[in-house]
C-alpha cells in the first residue's frame, strides 16, 4: 500500500547489530541492571515484535536502538553507524534522518497542526523545501487516510488517528527503520488492527520495523518475535530470518 | 508556508496565553520602569539646563549704591560685557491674610520695560506689569492668598501701606540664583513691578537702580572668566563714582536647583540599575519554569532529530517575541507616566518644562534592553533545558535530581512536630532549590528596594526635623533699623505668652579670596554665643562657644565650593567695607548645597568686629509652652507686632519658626514624594514577579494535587497546602528583604545626601516600609497561589494522573 | 433486594452475582462512559453491571485500551460515569462533590497506582501517615506506630525514613500499598500495580495482596498480566468497553464464592 523508495532487504549485512548491550540505571543506592548483555541482529525488511512483561527491558532496548538513551556497555551499530560513539547531538541528527520513532502516547506537538507535525522532522533535519515538504507531508497523510484532517490540531482527532499521524511523521524523512514502542497500547482493538496493518504494508514496502507490544495476537503476526525477560532475550523466534538467510545463501 | 518550528513558537505563544502574558508582563514592567526613569532623567537634565539658559540668566550680579541708566550704558562698554541691565530690588511685606504679613522681594523691571536678561515666562495674566500692578512668581504664588485681579496690601520698611493689583503669574528661572540669597526654597515671594510703581512705593531717588545684571561674551560657564569681567566692571563702576556692595557670578546653565536634580538623577540611575537586575532575575525565573513545562516537547523535538542549537534558537526566538511585545507595550506606557510625573516635579524645582516629546534615545534603550536583556537572563535556563537527554525529557525524571541529600535536605527531613500536609508545604518550598533561590532573590530585591525607599524617606523627614532646629524660636522679629537690645527685650518680656528672647545679629559680607580678590557673598548669622535657639547639625568641628574670638562655623556649601578650607583655617571677610579674619571652627549642614553661603558666629564677635553698640535688628522669641502650632505662633507674632507698633518701633518682618523650617524643607518634600513613586514602581515589578513565580510553582504541583485528592485530601486541605507554601516563600523573602534593605537604604540615602549636602547621611529606619512589604508580600503570595490552586482543584484526578 | 441489581445479560455476569442475598460491597449498575473530544465520542464502557462482595480478590483484565482502568476509576470516583450508578457500601458515590468524594475516598478506599505516586518530598513513613492526617483517622499519637506497623507488613520497616527516590520501584510500590492501607479501608483498588515492576518484584507485591485478602480486605486489581490475574479469586475480563467474562478461579476460593457454589 505504501510504496517507499527504500532498497530491497539486503540478505548479507544486518541493519541493526547490538553486541553485549548492558544498561544500568542508578536507582537510589542500588543500581538496576535493565539490560544484562543483550546481543541482537536485525536484517533489512524484518518485522520484529518485541515482547516481555513490564519491567523486562523492552523500552530500554528500543531507547538504545533509537539513540534516545546511552548504553552502559557494549556496542550498537545501525546501518553502519556506531551509535555507542555518538554524542547527544550526533544521535539527534542521525535519528532524525534514519529512524522513525513511534510512541505509545503519540507525542504529537500539541500546538502544531497535523500537517505541521508531519513537516516538522523535515524542517529539523531533512532537505527542507517549503512546497516540496508540504506536498510530501500531505502525501503521507493521504497514505494513512488523514488528508482531510491536515489542518486540525492533534487534540481534535481520536487517539487512533493521532497514532496514524505519528506514523506519517515517522516516515517524513523516509528512514529505512521504524521503531515503535507499544504503538497500539492506548488504542482499542479496531484502531490497533488498523495501525498494525499500516506497519505490515510498510514492511512490504521495504522498511524494517521493530515494534514493542503486549498484544500476543499482533506479535504472532510479525515476521520475528523477541521475548525479553528481566533484561535478557529469552526467546528469539527467527523463523523468517532463517528462511531468508537460507534464501540468501542459495542465491550467493 | 511558515516553517513548522517557527509556527510552533507562535503557537506556543498563543496556546498558553496566560503564561505568555506573565512573561511579557514581567519584561514589560522592567522596561516600563527603565523607560520612566530614563525619560525623567533625560527630560529633567535637559530642561533644567536649557530652560535656565533660555531665560538668558545674568552671569554677574552687582549690588551697588544707587546708580542711573547712564551708568548702565557706560558699563555695557566694558570689555567682556555683552548685555547690562539695571534693576531695583527691595524687600517689603505683604498681607496674606488679615493681620498676617509675609515677606516679598520686589524687582523692578528696567525703564524701557524690555528685559533681555533673566527673562520670565508668563504663566497666566499679563506681563509686564503696569503702574501699581504686580506680577508674582509662580512657585510661592499660593502663599499670597490672592487671585489674579485682586489687590494685595504691601507694607514698606517705612511702615507705610500701599495696595497693588495682582495682574500676572510668571515663572522666573533665576529665583535663588545668587549665593548671597538664601537659595530657591528659602526665597520669599517674588514680585515684579515697573519703575513707576517703584517710585510710587518708595518715593525716593526716582529712576535709579541698586542692582546690575550682566551677561558676558566668551565662556559664560567659566567662573574665572566671569570674575575677571566682574572685577573690570567693579573697577569701572567705582572709578565712575559708584559704590559696589557685592558681586556674585553664575554660569549660564547653572540652574539654582541643579544640585537637587543631581540628587534625583543619582537616585533614578541607582534604582534603574536595581530594577534591571530585578527584571533579569524575574525573567530567568519565569523562563526556567517554562523550559521545565516544555521538557517533554524538547524531548519529542530531539527524538525527531532536532539538535541542541535548533532548540536553543527556537526558545531564543520565543523570547525575542516576548521581548519585542514587551518593548512595544512598555514604551508608550513609560512615555505616558513619565511625562505625567514630570509636571508636578517641574513646578517644585522651578524647571522650565518644555513639554512631552519623543525621545529616540529612550525608545532605543527600551527596545535594545527588551530584545537583549531577556536573552541574557534566559540563557542559563535555555542552555540547561536543551542539554537534557531525550529519555529524561520524555519521562520527566531528571536523574541528577535523584537521591542526593545535602545537609540542608537532611535538616528539612528532620523537621518534626508538623502535620504531614504542612511538611509537604515546607519541603516543597525547598525542593527546587535553584528555583527557590531565584524567586527569593527577585522578591527580596524588590522588597528591599521598597523598604529602603521608606527608610530614605523617613531619613529625609528626620532631616527636615533637624532643619527646624535652626529655627527653634516661635517668632522671628526683624526691625527696620537696629534698636537697643535691652530696650526691645524689656518691651517684649512682659508680653503674655513670651518666655524667652534672644537678639541676633545679621550681616552681609563678602569673601576675600586667597589672591586678595573679592569673592561671593556670605550671609552671617550671629546668635548669642550661649544661644538656646539653634541646635545645629554638625558635619565637622564644633559650634561657636562663649569666649571664642572671631570663631565662625560654615555651611555645607563652603565644603563643596571651597574644598581647600579646613577647620582651623582662617577666612577673610569684608564687613562694612572692613576686612577681618575669622577662624573656622566647624561645618554645619542646613538646606543643602544649593543654598547660599551661610555662616554662624557669635553676636559678641560680630559686635566687636563692627565696633557697634549693643543694638540689634533681629530678635528671636520663644513662647511659653512647647510645640506651638502654626496658628499659635502666628497669634504670638501678631501680639508682638501690636506691642512694637504701640511703642513706635517699626517692624520689617515677623515670621513664624514653622514657616521658615517648612520653606527650608520644601526641596526635600519633592525628593521624598518622588522616592515614594519609585518605591511603588519597584513594588510593582516585585509583585508581578511574585505572582508569576507562585503561579508557575503551583502549576507544577498539579500531579501531586491529584495524588493527594486520590488519598483523601479535601479542597480545604489542598488550599491550605498551597497557601502555606506560597506564604512561606513570601515570608522568607521578606526576611531576606529586611536584611537587604539595610545596605540598600544606606546606599540610596548616602547618594542623595552626597548630592544634596556633600556628605553621607544619617540614616533612620521606619517600620512602615517593613510592615507594608510584609503585608503586600503575604497578600500577594496568597493571591498568586490561590488562583492556580483553584484551577488545580477543579481538575478531576483522571486528568491530573493521566500519565502523559 | 439483590435481584434488583441483577444485570440483564445474565451469562456475562459472574457467579458472585447470584451468590447470596448479602449486600454487595460495590455495585455497578448499567454504567456507560463516553469520552467526548473534538474528534468525536468514544465509548469507553458499555452497560457494565457488576457486584463485588466483601472479602473478594477480583482481578480485572483486558488489553490496553479495553476500558479496564476506566472501570476501576468509576469505583474510586476518580472518574464519573456518563450514565448508570455506582454504590460503594451503600453510598452512591457519583452524588458526592469532588471535595466530599476525596474525603470519602480517603476513609473507604485504598488506591495503588501503576506509577506508585508517592509524594517525593515525604519519607516513606510520612507518606504512609499522610492519609491519616488528611482524614483525621486514628489519634495523632498512634499514627506513627501504625505507619511503622504497616511498613513492617510490606517489609519496609528498615526504609521508613528514606525518600521514595532512594528506594527501588518495587519498594516504592510496597510503600504505596502501605499508604493505601493507612486508614484501614475495607476496599483496596490497584491499577496495574505490577505494571512497572520486574517479575520477581511483581510477585512480591502480588503476595502482599494475597496476604491482605487473608485478612479480609476486598481487593480489586487491574492488570494485563494474565498469569497473575488467574491467581486472584475471581477474574473479570473486559474488551472494548464490554464485560466479556466473569469467572471464579479455582485457586483460593473465598467465602461468597463457596456460597455461590452451594446454591
Amino acid at each position: 500500500m505504501i510504496a517507499m523508495n527504500t532498497p530491497a532487504p539486503s540478505h548479507s549485512s544486518p541493519l541493526i547489530r547490538a553486541c553485549q548491550v548492558v544498561k544500568v540505571y542508578p536507582a537510589g543506592g542500588r543500581p538496576v541492571q535493565a539490560l544484562k548483555g543483550v546481543s541482537l541482529d536485525v536484517y533489512p525488511g524484518e518485522f520484529v515484535a518485541i515482547q516481555g512483561r513490564s519491567g523486562a527491558g523492552k523500552t530500554t532496548l528500543v531507547n538504545l536502538l533509537t539513540g534516545v538513551d546511552h548504553l552502559t556497555e557494549g556496542e550498537i551499530w545501525v546501518d553502519g553507524a556506531a551509535l555507542h560513539r555518538f554524542n547527544e547531538n550526533q544521535l539527534a541528527f542521525w535519528r532524525g534522518r534514519n529512524v522513525g520513532v513511534i510512541f505509545q502516547s503519540f507525542y504529537l506537538m500539541p500546538t502544531l497542526s497535523i500537517l505541521d507535525n508531519v513537516v516538522l522532522p523535515i524542517d529539523l533535519c531533512g532537505d527542507y523545501h517549503p512546497r516540496r515538504s508540504r506536498e510530501r507531508a500531505l502525501e503521507l497523510l493521504r497514505q494513512v487516510g488523514l488528508e482531510e484532517h491536515a489542518h486540525k490540531l492533534p487534540s481534535q482527532i481520536s487517539g487512533g488517528q493521532q497514532q496514524r499521524v505519528a506514523i506519517a511523521r515517522a516516515l517524513a524523512n523516509d528512514p529505512p527503520l521504524i521503531i515503535a514502542d507499544e504503538p497500539t497500547g492506548r488504542l482499542d482493538s479496531v484502531n490497533a488492527e488498523n495501525i498494525f496493518q499500516i506497519f505490515q504494508s510498510l514492511v512490504e514496502g521495504g522498511k524494517t520495523v521493530l515494534m514493542v507490544t503486549h498484544d500476543e495476537g499482533l506479535a504472532s503476526r510479525a515476521s520475528r518475535r523477541l521475548i525479553l525477560s528481566d533484561g535478557e532475550i529469552i526467546a528469539d523466534d527467527a523463523a523468517h530470518r532463517l528462511k531468508s538467510e537460507a534464501a540468501g545463501k542459495t542465491e550467493g | 508556508m511558515m516553517r513548522p518550528r517557527v509556527r510552533k513558537i507562535l503557537a506556543d505563544l498563543w496556546g498558553n496565553r496566560l503564561r505568555s502574558l506573565l512573561v511579557i508582563a514581567s519584561i514589560t514592567v522592567g522596561l516600563f520602569a527603565i523607560g520612566v526613569i530614563a525619560t525623567l532623567h533625560q527630560v529633567m537634565t535637559e530642561d533644567l539646563r536649557l530652560g535656565y539658559a533660555a531665560a538668558n540668566p545674568p552671569n554677574i550680579r552687582i549690588v551697588a549704591a544707587p546708580f542711573d541708566q547712564g551708568m548702565v550704558d557706560h558699563l555695557r562698554k566694558v570689555e567682556g560685557v555683552r548685555q547690562a541691565e539695571g534693576l531695583r530690588g527691595f524687600d517689603a511685606r505683604l498681607e496674606s491674610e488679615p493681620g498676617e504679613w509675609i515677606g516679598i522681594e520686589f524687582k523692578a523691571v528696567p525703564q524701557d520695560e524690555v528685559r533681555q536678561i533673566a527673562q520670565v515666562r508668563l504663566v497666566k495674566g499679563k506681563w509686564p506689569p503696569g503702574d501699581r500692578e504686580v506680577v508674582i512668581e509662580q512657585y510661592k504664588f499660593a502663599d499670597i492668598h490672592a487671585q489674579l485681579g485682586e489687590w494685595i496690601t504691601i507694607e514698606l520698611p517705612s511702615g507705610e501701606r500701599r495696595p497693588l493689583k495682582v495682574v500676572g503669574v510668571v515663572s522666573d528661572q533665576t529665583v535663588g540664583a545668587f549665593a548671597s540669597g538664601p537659595g530657591f526654597f528659602l526665597a520669599p515671594v517674588q514680585g515684579y513691578i515697573n519703575q513707576e510703581t517703584v517710585e510710587w512705593l518708595q518715593q525716593d531717588l526716582p529712576y535709579t537702580y541698586n542692582m546690575l545684571y550682566l551677561t558676558v561674551d566668551g565662556d559664560a560657564n567659566n567662573e574665572e572668566h566671569l570674575w575677571e569681567v566682574a572685577n573690570r566692571v567693579r573697577d569701572e563702576l567705582e572709578r565712575a563714582g559708584g559704590a559696589v556692595i557685592n558681586i556674585a557670578v553664575r554660569g549660564s546653565y547653572d540652574h539654582p536647583n541643579r544640585r537637587y536634580l543631581e540628587a534625583l538623577a543619582i537616585v533614578l540611575v541607582l534604582l534603574g540599575f536595581l530594577i534591571v537586575f530585578l527584571s533579569g532575575f524575574l525573567i530567568t525565573n519565569t523562563m526556567q519554569a517554562i523550559i521545565q513545562q516544555q521538557m517533554q516537547q524538547i524531548g519529542i523535538l530531539k527524538t525527531l532529530g532536532s539538535r541542541r542549537y535548533q532548540i536553543i534558537l527556537l526558545y531564543m526566538g520565543l523570547i525575542l517575541i516576548f521581548g519585542a511585545v514587551a518593548a512595544l507595550a512598555a514604551a508608550p506606557l513609560a512615555y505616558q507616566v513619565a511625562f505625567q510625573r514630570v509636571v508636578p516635579l517641574a513646578q517644585t524645582i522651578n524647571m522650565a518644562y518644555r513639554g512631552p516629546r519623543f525621545l529616540p534615545g529612550v525608545i532605543l534603550l527600551q527596545v535594545g534592553m527588551g530584545l537583549l536583556a531577556p536573552q541574557l537572563a534566559a540563557l542559563a535556563p535555555i542552555l540547561q533545558g536543551s542539554r537534557i537527554s531525550v529519555r529524561e525529557a520524555l519521562s520527566g525524571i531528571r536523574e541528577s535530581q535523584q537521591a542526593r541529600r545535602s545537609w540542608f535536605d537532611r535538616m528539612i527531613l528532620r523537621l518534626r512536630g508538623f502535620s504531614r500536609p504542612t511538611l509537604i508545604s515546607i519541603r516543597n518550598t525547598f525542593r527546587r532549590k535553584g528555583r527557590l533561590i531565584l524567586t527569593l532573590v527577585t522578591l527580596s530585591l524588590g522588597g528591599a528596594i521598597f523598604i529602603a525607599t521608606f527608610n530614605v524617606q523617613v531619613s529625609m523627614d528626620r532631616y527636615v526635623d533637624m532643619v527646624s532646629r535652626y529655627f527653634l524660636a516661635d517668632v522671628n522679629l526683624t526691625l527696620t533699623r537696629p534698636e537697643r537690645t535691652l530696650e526691645i527685650i524689656q518691651m517684649l518680656s512682659d508680653l503674655p505668652g513670651v518666655a524667652y528672647i534672644e537678639a541676633w545679629g545679621t550681616a552681609r559680607s563678602e569673601m576675600i579670596l586667597p589672591d586678595g580678590s573679592t569673592g561671593e557673598n556670605v550671609q552671617l548669622l550671629a546668635p548669642p554665643a550661649n544661644s538656646r535657639l539653634v541646635d545645629p547639625v554638625l558635619i565637622e568641628g564644633r559650634w561657636v562657644k562663649p569666649g571664642d574670638q572671631n570663631a565662625i562655623v560654615l555651611n555645607e556649601r563652603f565644603m563643596s565650593d571651597f574644598p581647600y578650607l579646613r577647620v582651623g583655617d582662617t577666612l577673610r571677610l569684608r564687613l562694612n567695607g572692613k576686612e577681618t579674619d575669622w577662624v573656622i571652627v566647624g561645618y554645619f549642614q542646613l538646606a543643602g548645597r544649593s543654598s547660599g553661603l551661610l555662616a554662624y558666629t557669635s553676636r559678641e564677635s560680630l559686635l566687636r568686629v563692627l565696633n557697634q553698640p549693643d543694638k540689634a535688628m533681629t530678635y528671636r522669641i520663644v513662647a511659653e509652652g512647647e510645640d506651638l502650632s502654626k496658628e499659635e505662633q502666628e497669634a504670638l507674632g501678631r501680639a508682638i507686632e501690636a506691642r512694637m507698633a504701640a511703642r513706635g518701633i517699626r517692624v520689617l518682618d515677623v515670621t513664624t519658626g514653622s514657616y521658615l523650617s517648612n520653606s527650608a524643607a520644601q526641596g526635600f518634600a519633592a525628593l521624598t514624594g518622588f522616592l515614594l513613586f519609585l518605591a511603588s514602581l519597584t513594588a510593582l515589578v516585585g509583585s508581578i514577579g511574585l505572582t508569576g513565580a507562585m503561579s508557575l510553582n503551583v502549576m507544577e504541583r498539579t500531579r501531586e494535587i491529584g495524588v493527594l485528592r486520590a488519598i483523601g485530601a479535601t479542597n480545604r486541605i489542598l488550599m491550605r497546602l498551597v497557601l502555606t507554601e506560597g506564604m512561606l516563600i513570601g515570608f522568607l523573602s521578606w526576611i531576606i528583604a529586611t536584611l537587604a534593605a539595610i545596605p540598600i537604604s544606606k546606599l540610596l540615602s548616602d547618594s542623595i545626601s552626597l548630592a544634596l549636602f556633600g556628605n553621607p547621611s544619617t540614616l533612620a529606619y521606619t517600620p512602615t516600609g517593613f510592615l507594608l512589604w510584609l503585608g503586600a508580600v503575604l497578600i500577594l503570595s496568597a493571591l498568586a497561589s490561590i488562583l492556580p490552586a483553584r484551577n488545580a482543584t477543579r481538575l478531576t484526578i483522571r486528568e491530573v494522573l493521566a500519565y502523559e | 433486594m439483590s435481584n434488583s441489581f441483577t444485570p440483564q445479560n445474565a451469562p456475562l455476569n459472574g457467579p458472585s452475582e447470584k451468590t447470596s442475598l448479602r449486600q454487595p460491597l460495590v455495585e455497578m449498575r448499567q454504567i456507560y462512559k463516553t469520552f467526548k473530544s473534538a474528534a468525536g465520542e468514544f465509548i469507553a464502557l458499555r452497560n457494565i453491571n457488576a457486584c463485588f462482595y466483601r472479602g473478594e480478590f477480583v482481578s480485572v483484565v483486558g488489553k490496553s485500551g479495553s476500558g479496564k482502568s476506566t472501570l476501576v476509576n468509576m469505583i474510586t470516583g476518580i472518574d464519573r460515569p456518563t450514565s448508570g450508578s455506582v454504590y460503594v457500601d451503600g453510598v452512591c458515590i457519583q452524588e458526592l462533590g469532588e471535595s466530599a468524594m476525596s474525603a470519602w475516598r480517603g476513609r473507604n478506599l485504598g488506591i495503588v497506582f501503576q506509577f506508585y505516586q508517592l509524594l517525593p518530598m515525604l519519607s516513606l513513613i510520612e507518606n504512609v501517615m499522610l492519609p491519616m492526617d488528611l482524614c483525621e483517622r486514628f489519634p495523632p499519637a498512634e499514627r506513627e506506630a501504625r505507619a511503622r506497623a504497616l511498613l513492617r507488613l510490606v517489609g519496609l520497616e528498615d526504609y521508613a525514613d528514606q525518600l521514595p527516590a532512594e528506594v527501588s520501584g518495587g519498594q516504592q510500590q510496597s510503600a504505596a500499598i502501605a499508604r493505601a492501607l493507612a486508614n484501614d479501608p475495607p476496599i483496596l483498588i490497584a491499577d496495574e500495580p505490577t505494571g512497572n515492576l520486574d517479575s520477581r518484584t511483581a510477585e512480591a507485591v502480588f503476595n502482599i495482596f494475597l496476604g491482605l485478602r487473608e485478612q479480609g480486605k476486598t481487593i480489586i486489581m487491574v492488570t494485563h498480566d494474565r498469569s497473575l490475574a488467574q491467581r486472584a479469586g475471581r477474574m473479570l475480563e473486559i474488551a472494548d468497553g464490554v464485560l466479556i467474562s466473569d469467572s471464579l478461579n479455582g485457586e483460593a476460593p473465598h467465602p461468597s464464592s463457596r456460597e455461590a457454589g452451594a446454591v
